[in-house]
């Protein structure tokens, strides 16, 4: 059942390149364009510091007080019990304790899932947590006409087994239904090859089990060229292989428009016929833009999970947030649970 | 003479009303709409009814509506159950038809001396709280006139100050005149109350003092002025009651806009513990301010959120009044800072 009430966001205010002050911004203007409660978790006394010096709305935003915090370089594995009152853990602990409805974070992305799976439980019939990003694509699907396809695992760990491999596609793929409205999302297992043998063993377990899966659209393996083609609208894939695919598709839109500002600066001409494209630019500059996306859910724990690029600014954090309201508005934690649940145990066994 | 012993002087635009002067249509809808369209900023009516209720209470409104509102406004404060004793309105139409245009814009050669003449109508002895917001001006004018009424802005600085505003040559005399025969004394203003309309950062406000204390809302104020000892844990209770049942204020807005005076050091748990007394009595307002319960415990919780409750500030250095207007030019000029320039780009 969707929740009526406003929801909570709890928001780590550490974490990120640009912690505290841009997600400070970022929880500001949440307070004053959205509806939402906001809650930042950190170091008071520098939060409210920074409160003091940006338009917010206090009415909607609260202070909760964490002494700790894990930087983005530091390995989660060894310092997060070292730090219990650490900003993520005690963000995490509130979203448990059902003081918030959603977490974002902009942090270290290994702290945030430790610290999630000590506090969150995971969904039944789910192994692993995944971190699903989305990218944008050639075609458009869904009631929606979302050009943005669906990738998952990227980062939330770095192996996967058959069997995580199966509930990542039943978990995605109930999320293309409830954010993009996409009734039956075409999933794919990312792969060297289209043939089902191809690619690593746990690939080609989760192959065998997803051919034969009810209610899955399952369209076989896709290669790496066939990502941006938007060939699949969930693709399913390892945490390394995930991370590495995405950063990839990042990196290459930052250089497209990298080489476009040097040639914008470079010659009369071309800053004429660029100029003239400004609006198509813009266009394909706010689909390409990451900032834009707001962040990647990660999906598996019983609670909304958000996280945010770690470059994330102001923009990015305003974004996280309405995803992370939509996801908890469409409920799409309860739709992966009535998923997730029958399949995932299917694999297992 | 009268025998007030508190003066709240409040101003109205944006203060107790909500209007829109940044666009011609919302300043044209201001000056035509009758008395019951005009609409509160949420708590205000339920706060000033609430400070007048006081015995030796005087409340005396300066706004900068055009005269030929007064009809209107005192309808409108007649209707919310106000009755004041002084309501001063600016004379924009004969600023217009006598070419004196910076005057219509300009806060600091109307209020200041209005203030000032309030003031002498008023006995020494008269506490004064302020209520204005981060419009225009307002904690500046009310600051000088706090300063200037206890002596500590001596005449030749103010006549600096008001060079530096750009006022017409007789309001700045008429100013000078006013703070030379103003009753000089101990402190009379305790609290100035900027309501903050545009959300602009309360720190913007840091150069003014403790004195001045910027509010998201009258709640806030609320739960100050009762730690002022200006009314009763009822009162607070009635505001709250108002801000929940009209403007749709819910128990969690206002524990975390308790939480933001904490976290400024404007409050501290022993406000809580006060109030508890008053949310605890049984009464109907109250049950309609909890349906959930547990009002005081969401209270606590919020406080027990921050890392811990903040010392009084310590006492501060005079206002820079000189280095304020030369760095930010005159007050008519300035607008609240909450609005953003929109960033000039490129295609990229």
């Amino acid at each position: 059942m969707r929740r009526m009430h406003r929801p909570t966001l709890a928001i780590d205010a550490m974490g990120g390149d640009f912690a505290p002050d841009e997600i400070v911004r970022g929880a500001g203007r949440l307070s004053l364009e959205t509806d939402l409660d906001v809650v930042l978790v950190g170091d008071e006394p520098r939060l409210s510091s920074l409160l003091a010096r940006s338009r917010h709305n206090p009415e909607r935003l609260a202070v909760h007080h964490a002494a700790q915090s894990i930087g983005m370089g530091e390995d989660p594995r060894q310092v997060l019990s070292l730090r219990p009152d650490a900003s993520i853990t005690v963000a995490a602990r509130l979203l448990a304790q059902g003081r918030a409805d959603a977490l974002i974070t902009a942090g270290n992305t290994g702290a945030c899932v430790l610290a999630c799976a000590s506090e969150l439980r995971l969904l039944p019939g789910v192994r692993r947590a995944a971190l699903a990003a989305v990218f944008p694509t050639e075609r458009r699907r869904g009631a929606k006409e979302d050009p943005f396809s669906l990738i998952l695992d990227v980062g939330a760990s770095l192996d996967a087994e058959g069997p995580d491999l199966v509930s990542f596609a039943v978990m995605g793929a109930a999320y293309a239904r409830a954010i993009s409205r996409n009734v039956a999302p075409r999933v794919a297992l990312l792969s060297t090859g289209a043939e089902p043998g191809k690619g690593p063993p746990a690939v080609v377990e989760a192959h065998r089990v997803l051919r034969d899966m009810p209610g899955m659209d399952f369209i076989g393996n896709i290669e790496g060229l066939d990502i941006p083609r938007g060939a699949a609208d969930v693709v399913v894939t390892s945490g390394f292989v995930g991370n590495v695919a995405l950063k990839m598709l990042e990196g290459v839109s930052e250089t497209v428009l990298g080489l476009a500002r040097y040639a914008y600066k470079e010659r009369l001409m071309w800053r004429v016929g660029l100029t003239m494209l400004s609006g198509g630019i813009r266009q394909l500059k706010r689909i390409t833009d990451w900032e834009q996306y707001g962040g990647a859910p990660i999906l598996g724990f019983d609670k909304v999970v958000i996280k945010a690029h770690g470059r994330s600014r102001e923009q990015a954090i305003v974004n996280a947030g309405k995803v992370a309201a939509k996801t908890v508005a469409a409920g799409v934690i309860d739709a992966i649970a009535s998923r997730a649940a029958p399949p995932a145990r299917l694999a297992e066994g | 003479m009268n025998q007030a012993s508190r003066v709240y002087r409040w101003d109205l635009d944006k203060t107790y009303l909500r209007t829109d002067f940044d666009s011609l249509r919302g300043l044209l809808r201001a000056a035509l709409e009758k008395a019951t369209a005009k609409v509160n900023v949420a708590g205000s009516a339920a706060l000033l009814r609430e400070l007048q209720a006081a015995e030796g209470a005087r409340v005396c409104i300066v706004s900068g509506s055009p005269r030929q509102m007064r009809r209107t406004l005192e309808e409108k404060l007649r209707l919310d159950g106000i009755e004041f004793d002084e309501l001063v309105l600016k004379p924009n139409v004969q600023n217009l038809i006598r070419g004196r245009f910076r005057a219509v814009r300009d806060q600091v050669g109307y209020k200041l001396p209005a203030l000032l003449d309030g003031r002498m109508r008023v006995p020494a002895f008269a506490r004064e709280t302020l209520f204005g917001d981060d419009a225009e001006a307002d904690a500046f004018v009310y600051s000088l006139y706090a300063d200037l009424i206890a002596g500590k802005v001596p005449v030749s600085t103010l006549a600096e100050i008001l060079e530096h505003c750009g006022l017409y040559d007789d309001d700045q005399a008429r100013i000078l005149d006013l703070a030379v025969r103003v009753p000089r004394g101990a402190p009379a203003v305790g609290r100035i109350f900027i309501h903050l309309d545009a959300y602009t950062p309360p720190a913007r406000f840091a150069p003014y003092g403790v004195r001045v204390v910027p509010i998201y809302n009258y709640f806030q104020a609320a739960v100050l002025l009762f730690a002022d000892g200006h009314f009763g844990p009822a009162s607070v209770v009635r505001i709250a009651a108002e801000l929940s049942q009209g403007y749709g204020y819910s128990l969690l807005s206002l524990a975390n806009s308790f939480q933001d005076l904490v976290r400024r050091g404007l409050a501290g748990a022993q406000d809580i513990s006060a109030l508890r007394l008053a949310f605890e009595a049984p009464d109907a307002m109250i049950e309609a301010l909890k349906p959930a319960g547990g009002v005081i415990e969401t209270f606590l919780q919020r406080i027990s959120m921050v890392a811990g409750t903040k010392g009084p500030k310590a006492a501060e250095a005079a206002i820079d009044y000189l280095g304020i207007v030369r760095a930010e030019g005159p007050p008519r000029k300035w607008r609240s800072g909450g609005r953003r320039r929109k960033a000039a780009s490129g295609p990229f």
